[in-house]
């Protein structure tokens, strides 16, 4: 049961060391300072003690049968120690050792693979920096900061760059639940961690990042089953089709392409980038789906037409307000504003304007979702437009998004937003980008 | 590797019920009239040979041929044939009925690594590869799937007029004969679309050995 390795009552460190430069000191330093609650044994037949706790030889030598052995021993003594936790009834194992596959060490991986399916553990990696569980206080991996808790999941290629994603992602405040590094793969994937993290309460929204697939049509399969948004990125968008293909349909069937059809079978959507992958989880992990009716509030013009033009570009559009609405703005803007959507405060970024524009174009009908963009002017506490909008918004369930634009003088308004699960973007564009996300979500779900 | 014939491919084709061209192969000049009389004039006569792929390269397509120009027609393309690649295999010269204009699209099959067959959609003809505007789904397709990958097309304001319905049906039975047989690419290109529905008018079937 993956259940248990991800959510395990009791785990052994093997491979256990007082050696800060191995990954397992690091381990079972970091499943100690991260306040986990569960049983630990350290594991390591040349040591009594090891971080001042009793150390043992073998599994076969712990007091009880544990739910989860971590592995960090050179990749040829695996098997063994393997061996020694299907006999002690290990529930699952993650192994983090390297060495296998990913260096052509294939028959290894295969026999590793083979034990554990004989013991029936179920085992993440090889070759995997482990996995963070947020709500268990459980960093049973070699990342050194426990990210912020929140309803992110997110599954990664285990590579250097993996690790450096997970690593900035914490730093982000993003609000994790679940961080797994999948490793080689051999025997669980990423399928059968989505099917985990669809049924896994904590997980609102999960987030991939995809340098390949091996068995396709069972991803598409599963994923296509979940109703949890999924984000994924996938490297190698520049593959082309084979040159000598025999035929036009080879030519031009880049493994790239086909990756793009099936992540609109499986329901996954594709980020094309970094930035708008981290960016859209946040939306995606706190904010409903969303209808393509975007309105567009703004104490700036030039803001709000930019985020405008790009809602054209992505295909969502801006609708004209109903007669009624026009009627309650024009009551609170000045005679030189317009009430129309965009709509431009004409510079006007007080409390009392921000809650009345935003609450009247969040009662507008046609409006699935607001976007507000506030554009730093000296004279006003940024703070104030965001109080704003966060009492305007209650008792409403379209999501909003705000973009608050300057420089140090606004990070306590991001921080309050922040605070209040308002997801924030430094620029417009990538307001648009994550609002975007949220109507293909949407999208998604109207399809089942 | 095994590449069928035109011929042999939409035979396999019209098993799964896809539309395509009424056409025979001639094994002589006399053959090719007998043929072209029963198909209706004008026709297409075109190369028969497992060692030619590149039929048009080889000179071995002339379209448009009529009563008079069948029995010349035949001569000039297995000259031209024979010109072109001396050892080359030569079954006959297909006769083939013209198929009235329409929109050229291009429908196939690839066996990838990671998902098994996928079908791909698209605008078709000798452009094909410089228009590249394909897209792509992995069998077995849904109607919906199919539906998709037409509305995908940069270039679908094409098919104004087309029956599209057509389409989907010939996607979905493409992903069937996908997941029947072991194919290792297909191409149907050109599959003529109008109002009226589709007809593949050239295809290459290569199976996996």
């Amino acid at each position: 049961m993956i259940s248990k390795v991800f959510e395990p009552d009791s785990i052994a460190v093997i491979g256990a060391s007082s050696n800060r430069e191995k990954w397992g000191h690091r381990i079972l330093d970091n499943i100690i300072s991260g306040g986990y609650a569960g049983v630990v044994y350290p594991v390591n037949p040349n040591k009594d003690e090891v971080l001042g706790m009793r150390c043992y030889p073998s599994v076969l030598n712990l007091p009880h049968r544990v739910d989860l052995g971590i592995i960090a021993v050179p990749a040829g003594s695996v098997p063994a120690v393997l061996e020694e936790c299907g006999r002690k009834g290990t529930r699952g194992v993650v192994i983090v050792s390297a060495g296998f596959g990913e260096v052509g060490n294939t028959e290894l991986e295969d026999r590793v693979r083979d034990i554990a399916r004989d013991y029936e553990m179920r085992m993440i990696g090889p070759n995997t920096f482990g996995f963070i569980n947020t709500h268990l206080h459980l960093n049973a991996s070699i990342i050194p900061e426990m990210p912020e808790k929140g309803g992110i999941s997110f599954v990664t290629q285990s590579g250097t760059f993996g690790l450096a994603l997970v690593d900035w992602a914490a730093s982000q405040q993003m609000g994790l639940h679940l961080v797994v590094g999948v490793g080689n793969k051999a025997d669980v994937d990423d399928s059968d961690i989505l099917a985990y993290m669809s049924a896994d309460r904590h997980t609102k929204m999960i987030m991939m990042y995809i340098e390949g697939i091996e068995r396709g049509r069972r991803f598409i399969d599963v994923a296509s089953r979940i109703r949890k948004p999924i984000i994924a990125l996938k490297t190698g968008r520049s593959q082309a089709g084979s040159k000598a293909a025999l035929s036009h349909t080879g030519s031009l069937a880049g493994a790239d392409r086909i990756y793009d059809g099936a992540f609109k079978q499986a329901g996954v959507i594709r980020a094309g980038t970094l930035e708008e992958l981290f960016d859209s989880a946040l939306a995606l992990s706190i904010s409903p789906p969303a209808g393509d009716g975007i309105g567009i509030i703004s104490n700036g013009g030039g803001a709000s037409i930019l985020a405008a033009d790009l809602c054209e570009d992505l295909g969502l559009h801006l609708p004209d307000l109903s007669e009624r609405t026009v009627r309650m703005l024009t009551g609170v803007l000045s005679a030189i504003a317009t009430p129309a959507n965009p709509l431009d405060t004409a510079g006007n970024g007080s409390y009392e304007m921000f809650k009345a524009v935003t609450d009247i174009m969040l009662s507008d009908r046609s409006i699935n979702a607001l976007l507000v963009i506030y554009v730093h002017a000296e004279m006003v506490d940024p703070c104030l437009p965001a109080e704003a909008v966060i009492d305007a918004r209650e008792g409403y369930d379209k999501p909003v998004i705000t973009s608050w634009i300057g420089g140090t003088s606004i990070e306590a308004a991001v921080k309050l937003l922040e605070k209040n699960r308002i997801p924030n973007y430094p620029l417009p564009e990538r307001a648009v980008v994550a609002l975007n996300n949220l109507v293909r979500h949407k999208r998604i779900l109207q399809k089942r | 590797m095994k590449i069928l014939t035109e011929h042999e491919s939409k035979k396999l084709l019209a098993e799964y019920g896809i539309p395509v061209t009424r056409e025979a192969v001639a094994r002589s000049r006399e053959d090719a009239l007998l043929l072209a009389c029963k198909i209706g004039f004008p026709v297409a006569m075109k190369i028969s040979s497992p060692d030619i792929a590149h039929k048009n390269a080889a000179g071995g397509v002339l379209l448009d041929v009529g009563r008079l120009e069948v029995g010349a027609a035949f001569e000039t393309i297995v000259g031209n044939a024979k010109k072109h690649a001396p050892d080359a295999r030569i079954d006959g010269v297909l006769v083939q009925e013209m198929v009235p204009r329409g929109a050229k699209i291009v429908i196939g099959i690839k066996c990838d690594s990671q998902f098994g067959h996928a079908v791909m959609f698209g605008i078709g003809g000798v452009f094909v590869e410089v228009l590249d505007d394909v897209s792509f789904r992995v069998v077995p397709l849904t109607k919906r799937d199919a539906i998709e990958m037409i509305e995908e097309i940069r270039g679908r304001s094409i098919l104004a007029g087309c029956d599209v319905g057509a389409i989907v049906d010939t996607i979905l039975q493409v992903s069937e004969m996908a997941a029947k047989e072991k194919i290792f690419e297909l191409d149907m290109n050109p599959l003529i679309a109008c109002g009226r529905g589709v007809v593949a008018v050239d295809a290459r079937v290569i199976f996996k050995d």
